[in-house]
């Protein structure tokens, strides 16, 4: 067992509030799953070694944050300061049709649509899932109703500054023919420690528009999810930008639980010095006539790491099922390293399915041409091997994530070095 | 303009030039020739700073700055121009990016403003006309398909763009024949002026009867063993390299 996990099941049993039954079963899978071995398949490049023993001082609550803007969105933020939630949801204007409930005090008819959603989606084979199921005080559900196109985005942003744990929560319900933008935006560099999970269900010719941009960087530890269910013709875009830190992990379900559901799910991923980031992605087609387009594309520096596992289960109802999945990975250094595992599970007879990785190395003939025609050293990276990155970006609907975006990652791969 | 001081060279531990001394005044054009594994093409390298290409001693004065200080980049934008012999194709970026990038660069050394993408549009269509390749090139990955002759003259093409103060021409006519290489000795021609050096690097003297030379150089086992006029690539022609003693006997130009 670990110093850490043993904390967490001691605070968590603790805590009492309308989630209780949900927390002790969380509870009890902790005690009986324990600490993952090294060598499990979920955590085999993954090293869990600084969470195990670690210890958590307990520390007060800043005055102020520095909440990171994306200029022109407009969006309704809601924000998490080192798992505490900032924003006073009684002073949101929000639009019509959208609602958004704290799970701290919600209300007694928000608790039974909390309860009914609650690890609805998440699947429970991850401890950090687990451990967040187990201590989430702070979180929000949101809810859309039926026929409701929302043209606000809603931003969920968390912010680690502390030396602290936080685990915060999002559900999220799309009802019928509804629309919504929801940006998930965490950031961090201190030591902390933050699980973030989102359960979204996107209701029969709903459509999600979603974003998750984690930059956790230094020592600032992150485990996190999202997880989706569609239902019949539902549709999700969903774009994942994240930087590594110490320990950065997110784990993405899709899952087509109704049929002629679109799923289109983007990943990019810097990583620089000695960063780790691990992408776990599960897309279960349970259901015929299902579309995924899955493109996972990452720059590795120096001495980082990254670890993409890419699952796609077909099963065996799931006929006329369309899936795609590629991740494409360029190594700036000789100790950068990519544990890329692309897989398919096929049990239906009439699918068209396609995966496939690649990785790759700059290439010095052509760096030394455009830098022999004065092009800066810099420049003449970003324009060799930012190119696949950039195509991922340039494919972002949202206009003013787009502006926002670019600049941001192709200066953080001007600074990452090529040894 | 450059000055050459016995220059020693390595690739990968072999030591290709042995004390080499060149030294080139502004407006002139120096020819060098050689049999193969000479260093010729080590010459242009080392000059322009590839990586993995080791100067041991020697120095090169280039505009009386240190040219062993400065990065590929510092060089090139401070107007050291090299034409390749094997230009690289790189796909994904369009040669109309690459060649606005390398003139911006180059100005901005310079201390002048960048041009604009329309600015840029118009200088680079002229350029691409003197070279005679179709427009669509700019629009095309950088070499990207281009045959021999066409990668060549889209180096000259960089050439115009970029106006260096030194043009070394890695033998800018090899595999090309003689409508190519009249396209490429014309855009070298309207290119020289009193102020703009060249050093063209070649096998044959057929690319000396379209660019006169002022100087011709017999480059034999890392140095400079003869000079002379344009004379001497006709007798090389003619000769080959026996004259210059038993070891290149049989040796032919």
């Amino acid at each position: 067992m670990s110093q850490w996990l043993n904390k967490v099941i001691d605070d968590a049993k603790g805590v009492d509030d309308f989630l209780a039954p949900m927390r002790q079963q969380a509870i009890s899978k902790l005690q009986t799953q324990g600490w993952p071995h090294p060598r499990s398949e979920e955590w085999r490049f993954t090293p869990l070694s600084s969470l195990k023993e670690r210890v958590v001082a307990l520390s007060p609550v800043n005055a102020t944050y520095d909440i990171p803007q994306i200029d022109g969105l407009g969006a309704i933020d809601i924000i998490f300061a080192d798992g505490v939630m900032l924003t006073d949801l009684n002073e949101l204007s929000l639009p019509v049709g959208l609602s958004v409930y704290s799970i701290a005090n919600a209300p007694s008819d928000a608790q039974a649509k909390i309860t009914a959603l609650f690890g609805n989606v998440k699947p429970t084979r991850h401890i950090f899932g687990l451990v967040n199921d187990a201590l989430c005080q702070q979180g929000i559900y949101v809810e859309v109703d039926e026929n409701c196109i929302i043209d606000t985005p809603l931003r969920i942003v968390n912010i680690a500054t502390k030396d602290c744990d936080a685990h915060t929560r999002a559900l999220v319900n799309l009802g019928k023919n509804s629309q919504l933008k929801v940006i998930e935006h965490g950031s961090g560099s201190t030591s902390s420690f933050t699980t973030a999970f989102a359960e979204y269900v996107i209701g029969q010719e709903a459509e999600l528009e979603h974003y998750r941009f984690a930059f956790f960087t230094g020592a600032a530890k992150q485990v996190g999810g999202s997880h989706f269910s569609l239902q019949n013709s539902a549709k999700l875009n969903s774009t994942f930008v994240s930087y590594g830190s110490e320990l950065s992990r997110l784990d993405v379900d899709i899952i087509h639980a109704g049929e002629h559901a679109f799923a289109k799910m983007k990943a990019i991923y810097l990583l620089a010095e000695g960063e780790l980031f691990d992408l776990h992605s599960t897309i279960e087609h349970a259901m015929p006539n299902g579309t995924t387009q899955e493109n996972a594309r990452g720059i590795i520096g120096d001495r980082a790491r990254a670890v993409f596992s890419g699952r796609i289960h077909i099963h065996r109802d799931a006929q006329k099922t369309l899936a795609e999945l590629n991740n494409r990975n360029l190594l700036l250094s000789r100790r950068a390293i990519i544990n890329t595992k692309p897989e398919l599970e096929i049990y239906a007879d009439d699918v068209q399915c396609a995966h496939g990785a690649t990785v790759a190395e700059i290439e010095e003939k052509a760096l030394y041409y455009l830098l022999s025609r004065g092009i800066k050293r810099s420049k003449a990276l970003v324009m060799l091997n930012f190119g696949f990155i950039q195509e991922l970006v340039n494919a972002v609907n949202d206009e003013h994530i787009r502006t926002w975006l670019l600049p941001l990652l192709s200066e953080r791969f001007a600074n990452m070095e090529v040894k | 303009m450059l000055k050459i001081n016995n220059l020693h060279a390595s690739v990968e531990e072999k030591v290709i030039l042995k004390g080499l001394n060149l030294e080139i005044k502004p407006g002139e054009v120096h020819a060098i020739m050689g049999p193969n594994g000479a260093g010729k093409s080590t010459l242009g390298y080392v000059l322009s700073g590839r990586d993995g290409y080791e100067v041991q001693d020697g120095n090169v004065h280039f505009n009386d700055q240190d040219l062993f200080d400065m990065e590929i980049e510092e060089r090139a934008s401070n107007g050291l121009f090299l034409a390749f012999q094997y230009p690289v194709e790189i796909a994904g970026v369009s040669n109309m990016e690459f060649m606005k990038e390398s003139v911006n660069a180059t100005r901005e050394q310079r201390g002048e403003e960048p041009l604009s993408a329309t600015e840029f549009l118009k200088t680079a269509k002229e350029a691409c006309k003197q070279v005679q390749l179709p427009l669509d090139f700019l629009k095309r990955g950088v070499n990207e398909g281009f045959s021999g002759g066409e990668k060549k003259r889209n180096e000259i093409m960089q050439m115009i763009l970029l106006k260096p103060s030194l043009c070394i021409l890695d033998e800018s006519d090899s595999g090309l024949d003689v409508d190519a290489l009249q396209v490429v000795a014309n855009g070298v021609n309207s290119q020289r002026d009193p102020e703009r050096s060249f050093i063209i690097i070649t096998h044959y003297q057929r690319l000396l009867d379209y660019i006169k030379p002022d100087y011709v150089h017999i480059l034999a086992d890392g140095k400079i063993v003869k000079t002379g006029d344009a004379s001497l690539a006709l007798k090389v022609e003619k000769e080959g390299y026996a004259f210059l003693g038993k070891e290149y006997e049989g040796v032919s130009a």
